[in-house]
């Protein structure tokens, strides 16, 4: 490795995203193995009579709120992709996650009982491949190393 | 139980009771009319009687999905089923958005809306919880207002609504739905029963997941479905530009409406196409649910009289009943004409056929213009008028217009039944069939009326599509039943699943069995929409005899017939009463129809009816 550190993300381009939600239904499909866009881990606004689109995606925040104010500290960095990661075994059903979360983007599903957030697909997100227009994209930050913080 | 993409349920709601419950969704329904148009028209046939009033409460309203509706399979849509108060037929209408899934979200294959409230309701259905809510505040609200004040009301902004504008309040017999967002059940009047209702809209939002019965199978032939329509050369022109791009093509081909029909070339037709939208209005794209298609153009008006106008693209068959037929050219003006229609709530074909037709009979002296307005072709504040007038039922024209050209003609009299352009009532679409008789004989025999989506044999006649490997050729009534049949059933029994006509144009019948085996786990052919098609076609045939409808509806308007056309690649061709004799003739014998055009007993027997 370099001492450079990457971090895997999705980048939302509203400029091409068209609300056709397929992005959301490839994720509920991982999700709960059918379709609910309702569901889905990312979300979509239409604004101003259907003439603008804008697609949601966890921001995988470095001050991630949801896993700040998690009882159970259920919600940690996976070292691979660097997502934030709810383990289920640890998640006591409380939505602290939903109610702190700014974009209300991570929270208890309601049939799995379980909080739910986008993980990144463990590296292949399946809404990327879905975009039939890019409005999705996946993109490593690069960020140089910083002191202290290299490997 | 194994999964299947079906929700298994019907939601029926009486709105005089302000009651609803919940049933199973009968198998045999399921096993012999799948969904969609299938369910709407064995549900009609079977909950009405002989000369039922639309607009009363007993006359269902039903919003059907199919079993694909709400899946990952591209281009799905779903539609409204009832009785046409313009026509009197079955009527079905689809509509494509995202309000067709969420019925399968909120856990239904369909909702089936009978009665008539006291005061203006609208409906708030999550789930298992079905509320009548008073929508006295909204009424008077234009249709998409409407939509944006129920999600308010709600504080429900991901609900997806169904609404009607003042045109559907007020009945105008051509009256549309519109569904979330600005997708419209535009033709033969759905919005008039909904308004007949008391019912404003209908909002729903589900948390059900919509299963299917082997989702590896599923998800390979989705894979399929997305491969064939990103390969299709008529998929990717809807892509770059929706069906603008038909408007200079059907110019051209000698098919385009021009000023009430008198003429089918429009020497002015680029300038509302697809060029001329790009440059003067487009500006993204929105996609129906689930389409990677994406032929909604977005975009805006931003000079003139009418800047600021935030607009859909004006599609084909508006630009061409709203545009060349009413000999209005700056697509600017279009866009807003059009726009007046979505908002209102009335169906922009059938508004630009009565436009037109009053033009004509202004010019003729038939009808006289109010002060100060010009009722003329090319004139927008005369197109504007009438719209206005129409919808809010201002004035005595705006009446006499809104029940259709068939019943305005018919009132007025005077001979101007010869420019009233309908089939059974429904005006026209703008597919001018002189020079193309097979386009005629799908007009004549159009479930719904006058309909150029059960069959569009102008692909074939100038499209250059071939038929069994032969070129068709245009200008005869020969062998044009057969193909039309086969066209009809082949449409009728997709529409059950329910496709989109677009996504139609890159997927096959093959991958269409594959998607609907892989939902539901009942194992189909590619054979098998036909053979369906053929039952629902059948079965829509059965409730329009019961209405009455005898061979000599099953007819073209009297300038198709009678005036040869002017100019262009078909100049001097008309569809003769001789040639529409032949070809009903032809066209009940492929069908096993007998003389009157009632399937045999045999055919019934056949197709299981």
């Amino acid at each position: 490795m370099s001492s450079a550190s990457r971090q895997l993300f999705i980048k939302t381009n509203f400029d091409r995203c068209t609300g056709c939600e397929l992005c959301q239904l490839a994720c509920s499909e991982r999700l709960l193995g059918g379709y609910n866009p309702h569901r889905a881990l990312l979300q979509i606004t239409h604004t101003c009579e259907n003439l603008y689109h804008f697609p949601t995606v966890c921001n995988q925040c470095k001050n991630a709120y949801c896993a700040n104010v998690c009882p159970v500290k259920a919600i940690g960095r996976d070292s691979d992709t660097s997502a934030l990661v709810v383990d289920r075994e640890k998640c006591v059903a409380c939505n602290l996650c939903h109610r702190y979360c700014p974009l209300h983007i991570v929270g208890v599903d309601p049939e799995l009982k379980k909080s739910v957030k986008c993980d990144l697909c463990g590296g292949n997100p399946l809404c990327v491949a879905a975009c039939p227009t890019g409005a999705l994209e996946l993109a490593w930050c690069e960020k140089p190393a910083e002191a202290g913080e290299g490997e | 139980m194994m999964a299947t993409s079906y929700m298994g349920k019907l939601l029926w709601v009486d709105l005089s009771a302000q009651r609803f419950r919940v049933d199973q969704t009968p198998e045999k329904l399921q096993t012999d009319f799948v969904g969609g148009k299938g369910f709407g028209a064995k549900l009609l046939y079977d909950l009405t009687r002989a000369g039922l009033d639309p607009l009363s409460p007993e006359c269902p309203l039903m919003f059907l999905t199919g079993p694909l509706t709400a899946t990952a399979a591209p281009s799905m849509r779903a539609c409204v089923v009832t009785k046409s108060p313009l026509t009197g037929t079955y009527l079905d209408s689809f509509f494509g958005g995202r309000f067709g899934p969420e019925i399968k979200y909120a856990g239904y294959d369909g909702i089936i809306i009978t009665g008539r409230a006291e005061s203006p309701v609208y409906l708030w259905i999550h789930d298992d919880t079905v509320e009548f809510r008073s929508a006295e505040g909204i009424w008077g609200n234009n249709a998409l207002a409407a939509n944006d004040a129920i999600k308010n009301d709600l504080g429900e902004p991901e609900a997806m609504a169904v609404t009607i504008g003042q045109g559907g309040e007020n009945q105008v017999r051509f009256a549309l739905i519109s569904c979330e967002y600005n997708r419209q059940a535009g033709r033969g009047g759905a919005g008039a029963v909904m308004g007949a209702k008391n019912l404003k809209g209908v909002a729903v939002k589900g948390t059900q997941v919509v299963n299917v019965h082997d989702l590896p199978a599923f998800k390979q032939a989705c894979q399929q479905a997305n491969a064939a329509i990103a390969e299709s050369e008529v998929c990717e022109t809807l892509t770059y530009g929706g069906t603008s791009t038909s408007i200079p093509w059907a110019s051209l081909s000698g098919v385009l409406p021009y000023r009430n029909y008198s003429d089918q070339v429009d020497p002015k037709a680029e300038k509302l196409g697809d060029e001329a939208q790009h440059k003067h209005l487009f500006l993204g794209k929105a996609a129906c649910f689930g389409c990677p298609i994406r032929c909604s153009q977005m975009g805006a008006v931003r000079t003139g009289k009418y800047a600021h106008l935030i607009t859909d693209i004006v599609e084909y068959e508006s630009a061409a009943l709203i545009g060349s037929n009413l000999d209005i050219h700056d697509i600017r003006a279009v866009a807003h004409l059009v726009k007046l229609c979505d908002e209102y709530g009335i169906d922009s074909m059938s508004a630009g056929g009565a436009i037109g037709f009053a033009f004509e009979a202004a010019q003729k002296g038939v009808i006289n213009a109010p002060e100060g307005i010009r009722l003329d072709f090319g004139s927008v504040e005369g197109a504007e008028y009438l719209i206005r007038s129409m919808a809010l039922q201002e004035d005595e024209l705006g009446r006499l217009l809104s029940q259709g050209v068939k019943h305005a003609s018919e009132i007025l009299g005077r001979d101007t039944e010869a420019y009233a352009m309908h089939v059974k009532g429904l005006e026209s679409p703008a597919w001018g069939p002189r020079g193309t008789p097979g386009m005629g004989l799908a007009y004549m025999t159009a479930d719904r009326g006058g309909c150029h989506q059960r069959g569009f044999m102008i692909g074939y006649e100038v499209g250059g599509e071939e038929y069994n490997g032969q070129p068709v050729e245009a200008h005869t009534v020969v062998g044009k039943a057969e193909i039309l049949k086969g066209e009809q059933d082949y449409l009728a029994g997709t529409d059950a699943l329910v496709k989109c006509d677009f996504g139609a144009f890159g997927v096959s019948a093959e991958i269409y069995a594959r998607l609907l085996t892989a939902a539901t786990g009942r194992r189909v052919d590619a054979g098998f929409f036909s053979e369906l098609g053929e039952r629902i076609w059948n079965q829509t045939r059965l409730f329009n005899l019961r209405e009455g409808f005898r061979p000599e509806d099953d007819r073209l308007p009297r300038r198709f017939v009678e005036e040869a056309l002017p100019s262009g690649p078909h100049k001097g061709q008309r569809i003769s009463e001789e040639d529409m004799t032949a070809m009903r003739a032809d066209y009940y014998q492929v069908r096993g129809w007998d003389e009157q055009g009632r399937p045999t007993e045999q055919t019934l027997k056949k197709l299981g009816l």
